[in-house]
């Protein structure tokens, strides 16, 4: 537990620490890995912890986003208000989906699809919505990036990276949290196995729906800051099935359904993606998709060498 | 075998490495000045890695023809953007922190908007190539300039180029349907001339029905029965180049033999593929997009070097993306050689000053309103004739007299 303490500390304060040292371009790598370690971490709730496969998250991310976005937009309503509207709105989404699914038997890879189903007749949805831009897309108007304005989420890149970092060891504490409650244990108890768990007496409807509901609200927050770090936002990108793909592939390198897999995997698929584009760059090579080629290989060395993921054997050879 | 040093061997390198360290800083010094580092971001693989690739032949091109041009140095440096916002982010800080002085790019108004808040933010001036999506010059940024036209300009345009055509034409078809591709593009397509068409009095026709569909359908049966069922004059089309081909083949397969087919901007009937896979049948049909003048001294130069570095390539495939990421440099040089300077805001305040006459693509001279916006880019009237796109329209910079209605596809 001490070492866990001490090596959490360490990690904390070098990320606190990271700006006074980082040049933006390392900042702007780090956003991206905090972000998806965020939104890894929400997706974790629902896949790490209860096993139910999302396919479709990039629902909760656009719904989240162009909520506060057309807020703001709008009624110049801030983000801080507009966050609660955005999950308001994502748990709305979440929980017709999870009532969908759960009450007539979706399960396995048919709720996967269920998942994706929404997310993309969602951004068809807003492909046709002119109050949000429809496929011309919504842009914010940025004020000003001098000084940090939190009231507004107007500021230099160090506040972005700040909030992301703040987002990130929140979902840290609340998924560690969660996953020692009673919910946590209930959600892995249907995640192992479902009919054992009702027949112990679980109602795995209810949990499952707060484990749905919960990862769908949380996503919903990484929406409302993509939204005011990007400042723009196409149904086309948002909504997309590859931005989902982003958010999952970081706990499954990472390590599903553990607290650190997601933080771990966010950070190598982030550093190796740019330290390929490095290597190559060095190398002189400037070959278009060859990226994606290494990419792709290493993924897949990883995946080959380490079925459960990064963190698992790394926590085992330090004792954690 | 082994080397002493000696003393006297020691002393002259010590001497050497003085004589560099002093005169080094005016060499750095002599370097900056002289060089003008641009930041070409593309997006060279992913959705839209063909087009991206396609860009790049401009970029590549442009250092050998601006040093003849302006006699000035440009060393690119190229990043993929991957057709990811989130890559073009994070690729913009890179190219800045490794001493880009300008940013070029990235067809894409997605990932525009997102270079255009690192550019603003860090001070660097950024020249969209391609981008229509009209608001990223509506936000107030200082240091974001395109040279492209904006989507409702790009419609706009293409209709206005549609009553040309039937004035040089002496015709007066009186329906039209319209079909497009129900993506995002598409959608905003529809929108455009949904909006603009109303207020373009002078052109005779209307639409009689509008009909979408998928980008990636394998199969268009219905949909041209549909559109044929309507006995329109002319097909009103906004495609992306697979569906075309199928479009184009089914309108055989079910004769139906409209007066002509016409894009009032949309890619898909000029590219090389579609003359590929079509032949014949790709005649005849008209884009009217924006273009590069085929007459233009600069164009014939730009093609030379082209044919000299592409010399299986023919520049007509890739002239909209050739010309406008051409052109984008061209500024940044432009700008660098009034300014004798790196400093990115002097850069700026001399782009803002540009007036390019000399130009390869349609339209006025390259001049920069204060929203960082060039006006009065034209289109040009595209038509397949004799297996090549070729422009019909405007008169000024026609290669061949336009076509229309269009002979039977039994003739072409």
């Amino acid at each position: 537990m001490n070492r866990r303490l001490v090596l959490l500390g360490l990690l904390a304060a070098a990320l606190v620490a990271l700006p006074a040292f980082a040049g933006p371009y390392a900042l702007s790598v780090a956003t991206l890995i905090l972000y998806f370690a965020y939104a890894g971490q929400a997706w974790n709730v629902m896949m790490g912890f209860a096993g139910q496969l999302s396919l479709g998250h990039s629902l909760y991310v656009g719904v989240g986003a162009y909520t506060a976005g057309a807020l703001y937009f709008h009624f110049g309503i801030g983000p801080w208000a507009g966050l609660w509207v955005a999950i308001a709105a994502c748990v709305a989404f979440a929980l017709v989906i999870g009532f969908l699914a759960f009450r007539f038997g979706i399960s396995g890879v048919y709720f996967a699809l269920l998942t994706i189903a929404f997310a993309e007749f969602t951004r068809i949805g807003f492909d046709h919505l002119a109050w949000t831009g429809g496929p011309g897309g919504m842009f914010l108007r940025v004020e000003q990036r001098e000084t940090w304005d939190l009231a507004n989420f107007r500021g230099p890149p160090a506040m972005y990276y700040y909030t992301m970092l703040a987002l990130a060891a929140g979902a840290f504490a609340l998924c560690a949290a969660l996953v020692r409650s009673r919910a946590g244990y209930y959600w892995q108890a249907i995640r192992e196995n479902e009919e054992a768990a009702q027949a112990l007496g679980i109602n795995t409807f209810r949990w499952k729906m707060l484990a749905v509901a919960i990862s769908a609200a949380m996503t919903a927050v990484s929406g409302v800051f993509f939204a005011f770090y990007y400042n723009n936002l196409f149904p086309e990108q948002i909504f997309h099935i590859s931005r989902s793909i982003e958010i999952i592939l970081g706990p499954i390198i990472g390590g599903l359904g553990t607290l650190f897999g997601p933080i771990l995997g966010a950070a190598v698929l982030t550093l190796l993606s740019d330290g390929v584009t490095e290597l190559l760059a060095a190398l002189g090579i400037e070959t278009p998709g060859i990226k994606q080629v290494f990419y792709g290989l290493l993924l897949l060395v990883v995946v080959m060498f380490l079925p459960h993921g990064i963190w698992p054997p790394i926590a085992r050879r330090l004792r954690l | 075998m082994t080397q002493r040093i000696t003393r006297r061997t020691f002393n002259r390198a010590a001497a050497a490495a003085g004589a560099l360290a002093a005169f080094a800083p005016f060499g750095i010094v002599r370097a900056q000045a002289q060089k003008l580092r641009v930041g070409v971001l593309l997006p060279r693989s992913g959705i839209q890695g063909f087009i991206g690739q396609s860009c790049q032949k401009g970029a590549d091109l442009a250092p050998e023809v601006i040093r003849e041009m302006l006699g000035v140095e440009i060393e690119l440096m190229n990043a993929d953007t991957e057709s990811n916002v989130d890559v073009a982010r994070t690729r913009a800080e890179r190219l800045i922190q490794e001493g880009a002085h300008v940013l070029v790019g990235p067809f894409d108004s997605g990932a525009a908007a997102a270079i255009a808040q690192v550019a603003e933010q860090r001070g660097i001036p950024f020249i969209i190539n391609i981008a229509a999506a009209p608001q990223i010059t509506e936000q107030g940024y200082k240091f974001v300039f395109r040279n492209f036209q904006t989507a409702i300009d790009i419609v706009r345009n293409g209709l206005d180029l549609i009553g040309e055509l039937f004035q040089v034409t002496n015709t007066v078809p009186r329906t039209a349907v319209f079909m497009h591709v129900n993506d995002t593009f598409g959608q905003a397509m529809a929108k455009g001339i949904g909006a603009t068409l109303p207020q373009r009095t002078h052109l005779p026709f209307r639409i009689v029905e509008t009909i979408s569909y998928d980008p990636a359908a394998k199969d268009l049966t219905v949909e041209v029965s549909k559109a044929k069922g309507t006995n329109a004059d002319f097909l009103l089309l906004v495609c992306r180049l697979n569906d075309a081909i199928i479009l184009r083949r089914e309108m055989v397969k079910q004769r139906w033999q409209p007066m002509g087919i016409i894009s009032p901007g949309s890619p898909g009937m000029y590219e090389e593929q579609y003359f590929k896979t079509l032949g014949k049948l790709s005649e005849y049909s008209i884009s009217n997009v924006p273009w590069y003048n085929p007459n233009a001294k600069l164009t014939k130069i730009v093609e030379k070097a082209f044919l000299k570095r592409n010399p299986n390539d023919k520049l007509v495939y890739h002239g909209l993306n050739v010309g406008f990421t051409f052109e984008a440099i061209l500024v940044a040089a432009d700008a660098f050689k009034r300014a004798k300077s790196t400093d990115p805001k002097t850069l700026a305040d001399a782009i803002r000053q540009t007036n390019i006459t000399e130009k390869m693509t349609l339209g006025g001279p390259i001049k920069f309103n204060a929203k960082g916006q060039v006006e009065g880019i034209g289109s040009a009237c595209v038509q397949n004739l004799d297996m090549l796109p070729k422009v019909v329209l405007p008169r000024a910079a026609a290669e061949a007299k336009p076509v229309f209605p269009v002979p039977g596809y039994r003739k072409a």
